[in-house]
């Protein structure tokens, strides 16, 4: 074989080398991206279903039936401005919110707004969610968009006529509604700033328990005071740090305790509503994040 | 002499009151405040057993007792809810009465429920206690979810 030949056929196997290599690397390279991205989408979606239980998510949009389709909506919510039905908040396109883009999820935690550019009526309580982190919001959309879809179409809601259009929302909103998110309070701890972000804002206390006033505008300088209008026959109480009213007899390790089993310091077992909070959401909590809750709400004025 | 009388007479009247077999002539409102009674009795005997449960107080084999008082009384729930029985200032709703397979199934689940805590307190095992106490609180509170009012 000539030199030069040689030469050639040798370059090209080098080349030949070189593309493989570089090629093999580049596929390793998107293997990995592959693999860190699934990671990263796993993480999301794990936190989001801790989340779905700090948001208090299922409560209000799973029916109250022994055999509901979880997070498929239907589920009644008697207020003094009529009942509302939760819709399905599974990834179903057509019924559900399968067809959310990332922004029109956060849209409608943050301003009430639906993807159609609708007003939510207060009932969905973006009031409370909208001091909700994107971060956070994403996760429980990661997680959502992770549950098998349910076709479930709403149902309408059985309001009184000055409340049947959507403007009506919208009135209310401008006169009722802050949108904003939480900032943490440097003059408090850690714990009580991750409780008071719970509370206040996932967790979404203040819509049950915070009196309001006759248009339904929560009265935050009465913050978790108690709500005798409550919810249909049920009266919201008193849960601020007021010994007589509130649970101010009550010590930290009594409420995170209750929050985890249900159980008040006399050895009495709650029902009705707030047994439906305990076993849906506040027991899968960690211990931390309800002794977070439990310092902020002994922080509340009496 | 005559004062010695009035006591043989008196504890002869309180022990025929007592008589094994005797049927009482029970009232609705005797029924109701029977009713409260033994669940107040519960509460006494689960809010006593959950500080044990939690480590917050230590255990002179108290535990046992409190336990067993749990599972006598959540067996004697059945009896509690005699038709009629809800006169007064009553918590229990409309719902046991109209219910009563329902209503069986809950109070059933109660007794085992305190049956099985108890019988973990025996065995000493604390992950077992933990987990069974747990299952009474849930028995407690299904219940008191669909068959009390709301009393807060």
């Amino acid at each position: 074989m000539p030199t030069t030949t040689r030469l050639r056929l040798l370059s090209r196997i080098a080349v030949a080398a070189i593309v493989a290599v570089v090629g093999a690397g580049v596929a390793l390279a998107d293997v990995a991206d592959d693999v860190a991205k699934q990671a990263s989408d796993e993480d999301q979606v794990a936190a989001g279903r801790y989340l779905i239980h700090a948001g208090g998510c299922i409560t209000c949009h799973t029916e109250d039936t022994v055999d509901a389709v979880p997070l498929a909506g239907g589920r009644a919510m008697e207020s003094p401005f009529g009942t509302f039905y939760s819709p399905n908040i599974t990834p179903d396109v057509e019924t559900g919110i399968g067809g959310w883009s990332d922004d029109e999820f956060v849209e409608a935690f943050w301003n009430g707004v639906s993807p159609e550019g609708e007003h939510y009526f207060p009932a969905f309580p973006y009031t409370s969610y909208t001091g909700a982190t994107r971060e956070d919001l994403l996760a429980i959309k990661a997680y959502l968009f992770s549950l098998e879809s349910v076709s479930m179409p709403a149902r309408e809601h059985d309001l009184p006529f000055f409340m049947s259009s959507r403007t009506a929302a919208g009135l209310w909103k401008n006169r009722y509604f802050a949108a904003g998110r939480f900032t943490a309070d440097p003059e408090q701890s850690e714990e009580w700033n991750r409780g008071a972000y719970l509370v206040r804002h996932l967790g979404h206390c203040g819509e049950c328990h915070t009196p309001r006033n006759r248009f339904g505008k929560l009265l935050q300088e009465q913050e978790l005071a108690g709500n005798p209008e409550g919810s249909g026959d049920e009266k919201m109480p008193n849960i601020t740090a007021d010994p007589e009213q509130g649970i101010g007899r009550w010590s930290i390790r009594d409420i995170e305790y209750f929050l985890d089993i249900g159980m008040l310091p006399d050895g009495d077992f709650t029902g009705g509503s707030m047994g439906a909070v305990i076993d849906d959401n506040t027991s899968h909590l960690t211990r931390e994040d309800r002794l977070a809750i439990a310092t902020y709400l002994k922080s509340l004025p009496k | 002499m005559r004062v010695k009388i009035a006591v043989c007479v008196c504890s002869l009247t309180v022990g025929l009151g007592v008589l094994p077999g005797a049927v009482a002539e029970t009232t609705a409102e005797d029924a109701k405040d029977y009713r409260t009674a033994v669940m107040t009795s519960l509460r006494g005997h689960i809010g006593a057993a959950s500080m044990h449960v939690r480590g917050l107080v230590d255990d002179h084999g108290f535990l046992a007792r409190h336990a067993e008082g749990l599972a006598n009384g959540a067996a004697e729930l059945k009896h509690l809810f005699a038709a009629g029985s809800d006169v007064g200032e009553s918590e229990a709703l409309p719902v046991i009465w109209e219910e009563p397979d329902e209503f069986a199934k809950a109070i059933e689940k109660a007794e085992k429920a305190t049956q099985a805590f108890s019988a973990a307190v025996e065995s000493g095992d604390q992950e077992a206690i933990g987990a069974a106490f747990r299952e009474v609180g849930g028995a407690c509170k299904g219940c008191h979810d669909r068959f009390r009012a709301d009393n807060d």
